[in-house]
């Protein structure tokens, strides 16, 4: 048998097996091919693979900084919340897990699919990324939570930091929220800052101090096993040399120069109003005493799981709760006239004491422009017609002026530019020139607007803000603050890092005598049982200037509302802006409601009781004993 | 007996190198896994070690004769481990005798090889094999595989295939037979596809080609191999020190991926240099057959050889993500006492055949 194999097919069988060994040789060339290409070409790439798998980076987030009013009440300050999380990959079995959270956070079919579906998406690496189930839930959850977590594998329960609002709702556009981060955000921005969870300032002084509060957030890198686990051993894998650490900075404070009891002073004085702002500041240096904006929103349900239908009613809310109406321009109305006052002592256009006949309207052109008092006030010299707010007498004043030299007056109180505190928008406002005409009104700039602009009619807009700044400017003798809301900035252990000084912004470039005299025409408004416009905001045991506005709105998209929604729509703006004590003023109160009525009727006593209520429960600012020396009580009126 | 001045120490020392290169190499998952398998495998290695002396020494020409009784028995062996084997992740491949299993699919291997060596030898066609001749081999071949692709165990099937189709390529054809094998070959691709292969067998296919499939299974697995052998770069990470095992990122790193981790630990120098372990002993066992005495000789001695390459070139080619994911282990380097009974024997086959060869 061997001899017939040997002779005649050795020949064949040694030249296939050749053909075989080189068969063999070229598989094994083309693995060695493949390892040099794995190995060397994509050597760094892969060995990068590695390193992400098996080292972690993990933020450490800082703690955002607290806010705390003058008094060291707390506005904003962290609380843990537990949120719930699942990790994918650590999910044994799936229906369980699902059944019993279902339970446990009592969710719907259409929870459970979308969970599922979120739990079942992530591939790869990305299934040992821990997928937040819920947020910050409560300590009976946490507790049934746990109890399931003992059961089925996957659930995990983290601390996280929880913004809270102790005030609640009370100056909730003055401290503003959080939100989460938006998408192009967290892909243009820092990847310490916006990690996962992390929220930011998404109004009032939560957004405008964002880089102060948030602080930085450290960073970790350790290392772990397949399971997303922290190997016990660091070291232990040998290749890892840069396991870093770095600790977050946590954010700073912000004291403010707000008083939460002013705050709800402010609140309560607005109580009886749907929509409106009141802003209270020291004319001494423009230091913010209280700015509360009316309807408010709870930044507590703001900064966390918004419920839907809180959302949705906010949304419907004809009285607008996301509008800080203390910094969005309105109709200023005649609160407005101490500009034109001003401007025309100062242009030399009319005297203190000379008189003007006021009569109930003014012709001009083609057009009569109407007082808002029909049958005339007669002549009466500037405090008169500052007292009792006498259109024709500032019609006048305007129409020899001309709008450049109103609107150049008006930016010297502030009027037409931000008033740099620079929250919720700090609306700059209108004050029409006649270029601005020109580009905004059909038909360009005609000069009647100079008439109703004098009587802040027309286009002028103004915030609440601007406005105390403004009276502010008046009552302290002419210097334009910048609002001073921060006191100061403290590191967490409560040393102080920045002292906030007073900002003056400006001057109004006025006389002395100039300013007193419309000051003077402030407090008859106040004072003069006769003709003032504004002896609602009166008290008896001191003296008050201030000046009544009533802003004419016609709304044009009205029909859509509800009856009592139109009622309101259609009545005008009512202002009051005033200081006191008239002569050493420590307190300029500024109230807007929107749509609330008239100046005198509604603005002006809703002043008094912010006044009153500041000198009996904040600081006393009249030296009553002195005054009620000095002077007889014009007007008896019962102390609350 | 032949004397012992005829044995071909160089094949003996080429085992008992890859021998230990693969204790040596477990050693490293025993460190991060906390286990001891390398000594288990050494036990089994020594073991092995007796198994490939008695099978040297007895004339194999004993197994052209006792062939079809241990065909018989794999296959008897196959269809007992459908009914009574272990099932572990959806498959039946292992007889569970307590503290070892016994896997018949490797014993297949073997017994097919010398079947088909046998018959080869019985039925000689100088003038080439014909198409008529073919259906004896394809029933040799089909029996078992069939059985084995009901476990399911697609590589096992496979490997079956190419030995049988390696062992063919040592011989003859008219060229008939050629052309309809070639056919056959081309035709099987699609049928395979649609009526024998699984869905979770054509997903690891499809991640071979498209990555993303399913990063998660088999995806997974081969993504991790990848990244565990090219992090090695080229003098590797150093022995005990590949964070792919250690962090528990390589799945069956003690089996199926057992190179992986090896290259991840010496890099390309340390990984070519096993193959070029393998590729001597794959050269040698051809070398044994084109010197062997006899047919049946050869034929076992190309057999072995196409057992070694293709279980090589299959798991290698997998873990270095040119073959999609199958549950072929690298001979002598996978833990797996069936697995490295099943070389040791083959080894001694060579040993055997090598000193009863022809001397020119």
């Amino acid at each position: 048998m061997s001899d017939v194999y040997l002779d005649s097919s050795a020949i064949g069988y040694r030249l296939r097996s050749r053909r075989l060994m080189v068969a063999v040789v070229l598989v094994f060339l083309v693995f060695i091919g493949r390892l040099a290409q794995l190995q060397v070409v994509e050597g760094d790439e892969l060995g990068q693979a590695s390193e992400d798998n098996f080292i972690r980076t993990e933020v450490l987030s800082a703690d955002r900084g607290a806010i705390y009013d003058h008094s060291m009440r707390p506005l904003a300050v962290n609380r843990p919340a537990f949120d719930l999380y699942v990790t994918p990959a650590h999910v044994k079995k799936l229906p369980l897990l699902l059944d019993g959270l279902r339970q446990v956070l009592e969710l719907d079919a259409l929870d459970l699919d979308r969970l599922r579906e979120k739990l079942e998406e992530p591939r790869g690496m990305a299934r040992f990324q821990p997928i937040r189930v819920r947020r910050d839930i409560d300590r009976e959850l946490v507790a049934r939570a746990e109890a399931l977590r003992a059961q089925v594998d996957g659930i995990s329960i983290r601390v996280e930091q929880q913004r809270a609002y102790p005030q609640n709702d009370i100056g909730s556009h003055l401290i503003g929220y959080l939100g989460r981060p938006r998408p192009e955000e967290v892909a243009n921005g820092d990847p310490l800052r916006y990690r996962d969870g992390t929220m930011v300032g998404r109004a009032g002084l939560e957004q405008r101090f964002e880089e102060v509060l948030a602080g930085r957030n450290g960073l970790e890198r350790f290392v772990v096993n397949a399971r997303g686990a922290r190997a016990a051993d660091q070291r232990a894998l040998g290749a890892v040399d840069d396991v870093i650490r770095e600790p977050p900075v946590p954010g700073s404070d912000l004291v403010l120069t707000v008083d939460a009891e002013v705050q709800a002073l402010l609140m309560q004085a607005l109580s009886r109003y749907e929509s409106g702002a009141i802003v209270a500041v020291d004319p001494r240096d423009g230091t913010v005493l209280g700015i509360v904006s009316k309807p408010t929103f709870d930044p507590n349900l703001w900064s966390g799981r918004l419920p839907a239908e809180v959302k949705r009613e906010v949304d419907e809310n004809p009285y607008k709760p996301m509008i800080d109406k203390s910094v969005h321009s309105f109709f200023p109305g005649s609160v407005y006239k101490v500009v034109t006052a001003l401007a025309g002592l100062e242009e030399n256009a009319i005297e203190a004491d000379q008189e003007v006949d006021s009569p109930g309207s003014y012709e001009f052109g083609n057009r009569i422009f109407h007082c808002h008092k029909l049958s005339g006030h007669g002549h009466l010299d500037l405090s008169g017609a500052i007292a009792a707010s006498a259109d024709v007498y500032f019609y006048k004043l305007g129409e020899r002026l001309g709008i450049d030299t109103l609107a150049t007056y008006a930016a010297r109180f502030g009027f037409g530019r931000r008033t740099g505190m620079e929250i919720n928008g700090d609306s700059p406002g209108i004050v029409p020139t006649r270029a601005w005409h020109d580009e905004h009104t059909p038909g360009g700039y005609q000069f009647g607007l100079a008439l109703s602009t004098a009587i802040g009619q027309g286009d002028v807009r103004t915030t609440p803000l601007q406005m105390a700044m403004a009276y502010a400017a008046l009552a302290n003798g002419g210097t334009l603050y910048a609002p001073r809301i921060i006191d100061r900035i403290q590191s967490p252990d409560g040393k102080t890092v920045q002292k906030v000084a007073p900002q003056v912004v400006g001057t109004l470039g006025a006389r002395p005598e100039h300013i007193q005299q419309i000051v003077t025409g402030l407090e008859r408004t106040v004072a003069d049982t006769d003709i003032g416009t504004g002896t609602l905001a009166a008290v008896s045991y001191g003296r008050i200037a201030g000046k009544t506005g009533t802003a004419q709105v016609r709304d044009i998209e009205r029909a859509r509302f509800t009856d009592k929604v139109k009622d309101f729509r259609d009545r005008d703006h009512a202002w009051f802006a005033g200081f006191a004590p008239v002569e050493s003023p420590r307190i300029v109160v500024v109230v807007f409601l929107e749509h609330g009525g008239t100046g005198g009727k509604e603005a002006a006593p809703v002043a008094r009781q912010v006044i009153e209520g500041y000198h009996q429960r904040i600081e006393p600012i009249f030296n009553t004993a002195a005054v009620n020396d000095a002077r007889t009580p014009r007007r008896e009126r019962g102390l609350p | 007996m032949a004397g012992v001045a005829r044995l071909d120490w160089s094949l003996v020392v080429l085992v008992l190198l890859i021998g230990a290169v693969g204790v040596f190499n477990l050693q490293s998952t025993s460190l991060s896994t906390g286990s001891n398998i390398h000594l288990k495998q050494l036990y089994w290695l020594v073991l092995g070690g007796v198994v490939m002396v008695v099978t040297a020494a007895v004339d194999y020409r004993h197994l052209d004769r006792f062939s079809p009784f241990l065909y018989g028995f794999a296959v008897l062996m196959l269809a007992l481990v459908l009914g009574i084997g272990k099932e572990v992740n959806g498959s039946r491949r292992w007889f569970d005798l307590g503290p070892a299993s016994v896997q018949p699919s490797e014993l297949s291997k073997l017994a097919v090889i010398a079947a088909l060596a046998s018959w080869f030898n019985r039925v000689p066609r100088p003038a080439g094999y014909t198409l008529r001749d073919l259906l004896p081999v394809a029933g040799i071949l089909g029996v078992p595989m069939f059985l084995i692709l009901q476990e399911p165990d697609l590589g096992h099937t496979l490997m079956l295939l190419f030995i049988g189709f390696s062992m063919l390529a040592y011989e003859r054809f008219d060229r008939r037979a050629l052309l309809t094998l070639i056919t056959a070959a081309i035709v099987a691709v699609p049928v395979m596809w649609r009526f024998v292969l699984r869905d979770y067998q054509k997903d690891r296919i499809l991640t071979l080609l498209d990555g993303d499939v399913d990063r998660l299974g088999s995806g997974w697995h081969a993504l991790q191999a990848r990244v565990a052998v090219g992090s090695g770069g080229l003098f590797g990470k150093g022995h005990g020190m590949g964070t792919q095992v250690a962090g528990g990122f390589l799945p069956e790193n003690h089996t199926d991926f057992v190179f992986a981790n090896l290259s991840e630990e010496h890099g390309l120098i340390g990984s070519t240099f096993v193959l070029f372990l393998y590729l001597l002993l794959i050269l040698g066992a051809l070398r044994v057959a084109s010197h062997a005495r006899d047919k049946f000789g050869g034929h076992v001695a190309v057999g072995v050889a196409a057992l070694i390459f293709w279980q090589v070139f299959m798991n290698i080619g997998m873990v270095l993500n040119l073959l999609p994911v199958t549950g072929v282990t690298l001979p002598l380097l996978s833990y797996g006492g069936s697995s490295v009974l099943t070389v040791m024997v083959a080894i001694g086959l060579l040993v055997n055949i090598n000193l009863r060869r022809t001397v020119f």
